[in-house]
């Protein structure tokens, strides 16, 4: 009996094994697949196409959360009449959907016209030669659109995408404990005064975190790459954040808790009524009028650095049309729809999502399903696009991990800074 | 039951060939089925890690030879990530096996609603590891989580401790994690080697005037041994390719980044499939040396039983 079991022990560890070769290499297998034969010179989408366009347009992206995706298909569909739009979900969450693009875009599939592509992916998509060159769309549509947001989707001087809508951080804050922030250093100093108005981020190491750090790195003048692409972060203002950040946590300004808080359990944390200040994104407005909150908060834009003016990061999502769209003039046509200022109106009032149309944000209807548009145009207007590179995620890895370890307490701000310029250079060495 | 015909080594007469044979003729279908979902991916992987692919080139590769391991080798990255997924195994492991002994010796007992109890004990198990990962980061979750709450409540330490910001804390987390999700897997294997020991052996040493612990000692703890052996086994290489918990749990902060996250981060959000490659051989590596070490010394435990024993 037992001789048999020794024997089996062997067999099981071959099949042991085989499945861990099969668990840990089946994943490599899938990055090198299919590749284009180096990056190809775009073709570029015609604006005038659009006009005469047919047949049917599939949008590809993440899941359909609050159903805007599928809400804007089905309203061009019925507005234009002679082009059908459909939406396809192909992951559950950010991360998920941009392999599945990828994996897509790499194997040439023909399947989706048109991909949803965070503000964030535009310059690893455009330099791989994926994306439909969408200068002329955007020129002819420029006028309609806010120009901080068409810069996420500017990858050397041409428009890969068009936005759709956008996303900046907003600042709520408890009215009756403590004074709606002008800057971050009085944001902080009134956040200490008391043990309930305390200051609850995203500070967890991940995407987030790169997020929550550069709005406070823009604001007070520093930055990740200059004009010319060149590594910028080692700088007194990058030192200068990183120790307010810190003492932040050490004061009681900030919970110690944020370390371990990516959007919705600092959302949570805030609704207890523990803290006078949260910095979150737009949705969280319509999620915390749902408790007992609701009447007792205030929204405003992110604060400015002291001495300087506010300026935050913008997040949101872009339209782009794949290299390998069968149905380009319905792309365009199924765009200029997504844009039209009437349309951007119900992206606010049925959706709750950041219009990328300055004009929506005046508008009667939208301010009264979205009382804080103003503060929300203001934090759009002054945000800038997180660093353009085709290597954005090792250079937002860099920036997030180094962060973390001297908010943890496990790094020194020198060091951090450092560290964080050499790997950002690496990073950049690797394109 | 082992038929000694087809022990290799033995006297070769022609029936012996005969039979080898039929044997090479029927394992051949699997054998070439373990290639193909062993042998190529393998061999693709290895191809892969000895090359070079940037974001820029769109997947043309540039063959580098060993490059990309010696600048994985010479990270400070690989090795912390090594450490502290050794770290991790050692600590998981070492309490699977001694709580999956306890737990096997007490199912192991005749009484009532014992198969229920079976059951039971093996739900952990049957969680997908992350669900039971989103539910531990939430009991762990200062300011509202049970854990962090009930602490508090009863006036304990650790109520006011951010136990997935701080290092040490969150590996204790992690650790506790995956001992309360795969001690029933190990208590399960431990049972079944209980169950091969005869009761007279038992019955046996009592006539001798052995004490229940004396019979525990030296009764049930050798002949459990390589049933314990084949659970350590098991854990061990799981452990060590460890990643759906720090990943959910912690992303990899405050001492957590497993060898299996730092290839994932660079094969699927880098797209660095040269250097993910090579992390993933060199995580593949540790596992087979660890699990080799294993079967030479442990397995050769194995063996010495099953003699003894007949």
């Amino acid at each position: 009996m037992i001789e048999l079991r020794a024997g089996s022990l062997r067999t099981r560890l071959v099949t042991v094994a085989a499945a861990a070769i099969a668990a840990g290499l089946l994943i490599s297998g899938c990055g090198g697949g299919a590749a284009p034969q180096g990056a190809e010179q775009a073709a570029a989408a015609d604006p005038a196409s659009g006009a005469n366009a047919s047949g049917s347009v599939n949008i590809c992206g993440v899941k359909d959360a609050s159903g805007i995706y599928k809400g804007t298909a089905e309203a061009f569909t019925k507005a234009n009449g002679k082009v059908t739009a459909k939406y396809t979900e192909i992951g559950a969450t950010t991360d998920e959907a941009r392999t599945q693009i990828v994996q897509r875009l790499e194997g040439k599939s023909t399947e989706c016209d048109i991909f949803l592509t965070d503000v964030i992916w535009t310059s690893e998509f455009a330099s791989q030669g994926w994306l439909l060159d969408q200068t002329k769309l955007v020129e002819a549509n420029k006028d309609r659109l806010i120009p901080s947001t068409v810069e996420t989707t500017k990858y050397q001087d041409k428009y890969w995408a068009s936005p759709f809508f956008t996303n900046a951080g907003l600042v709520y804050y408890q009215k009756d404990k403590v004074a709606k922030p002008e800057t971050w250093q009085q944001l902080y100093a009134e956040a200490a005064k008391a043990p309930g108005n305390g200051y609850v981020y995203q500070g967890k190491q991940y995407e987030g975190l790169t997020v929550n750090f550069l709005e406070m790195l823009y604001s007070a003048g520093g930055e990740v790459l200059d004009d010319k692409g060149e590594v910028a972060i080692d700088s007194p203002e990058t030192r200068k954040v990183l120790d307010f950040m810190s003492n932040g946590l050490k004061n009681g300004s900030a919970d110690r808790a944020v370390l371990t808080y990516n959007e919705d359990p600092a959302r949570l944390a805030y609704e207890s009524g523990n803290f006078g200040y949260q910095r979150n994104w737009p949705h969280v407005y319509r999620l915390l009028n749902a408790t007992s909150l609701a009447g007792s908060f205030g929204v405003a834009p992110l604060p400015a650095w002291e001495g300087g003016k506010a300026s935050g990061v913008l997040g949101g999502w872009n339209l782009a049309i794949s290299a390998h769209a069968t149905n380009q003039s319905g792309a365009v046509a199924f765009i200029d729809f997504a844009t039209t200022p009437e349309w951007q109106k119900h992206v606010a009032m049925d959706y709750s999502q950041a219009p990328v149309n300055e004009a929506a944000y005046s508008d009667a209807a939208v301010l009264q399903k979205m009382p804080f548009a103003t503060e929300l145009l203001a934090s759009v207007k002054g945000a800038k696009p997180r660093p353009i590179s085709p290597v954005y995620p090792q250079i937002s890895q860099a920036i997030y991990k180094n962060v973390y370890a001297v908010l943890s307490g496990t790094a020194s701000a020198e060091d951090a800074v450092k560290k964080m310029a050499e790997e950002i250079t690496t990073a950049k060495a690797s394109f | 039951m082992a038929n000694k015909t087809l022990v290799p080594g033995r006297g070769v007469n022609g029936r012996d060939r005969a039979e080898r044979r039929l044997a090479v003729r029927m394992t051949a279908p699997s054998l070439v089925i373990m290639a193909l979902v062993a042998a190529v991916p393998i061999g693709y992987a290895i191809w892969l890690s000895l090359n070079q692919y940037s974001v820029r080139t769109a997947g043309l590769s540039r063959f580098v030879g060993l490059e990309n391991y010696i600048s994985a080798l010479s990270s400070s990255e690989w090795w912390a990530a090594f450490g502290q997924t050794f770290l991790f195994a050692g600590l998981s492991v070492s309490l699977e096996l001694a709580l999956g002994t306890a737990m096997a010796l007490l199912l192991n007992l005749a009484f009532k609603g014992r198969a229920l109890l079976r059951t039971v004990v093996l739900l952990p198990y049957a969680i997908i590891t992350v669900v039971s990962a989103i539910t531990w980061q939430t009991m762990f979750q200062p300011n509202m989580g049970l854990v962090t709450n009930v602490l508090s409540a009863l006036g304990l330490p650790g109520g006011d401790v951010v136990w997935l910001g701080e290092h040490g804390y969150a590996m204790a987390v992690i650790v506790l994690a995956d001992v309360w999700k795969t001690t029933p897997f190990a208590a399960l294997i431990i049972l079944a080697g209980l169950q091969v020991i005869s009761s007279e052996t038992y019955e046996a040493a009592e006539l001798d005037g052995a004490s229940k612990w004396q019979a525990f000692v030296h009764i049930t703890l050798p002949l459990l041994r390589p049933a314990i052996v084949l659970a350590a086994i098991f854990r061990t290489m799981d452990a060590l390719r460890v990643f759906d918990l720090p990943f959910v749990l912690t992303r990899g902060a405050n001492g957590t980044e497993s060898m299996s996250m730092l290839a994932y981060t660079q094969l699927r959000e880098n797209r660095l499939v040269g250097e993910g490659s090579a992390l993933s051989i060199l995580t593949f590596l540790t596992v087979m040396v660890v699990s080799v070490i294993y079967v030479r010394f442990a397995g050769g435990n194995i063996r010495e039983v099953a003699k003894e024993e007949q």
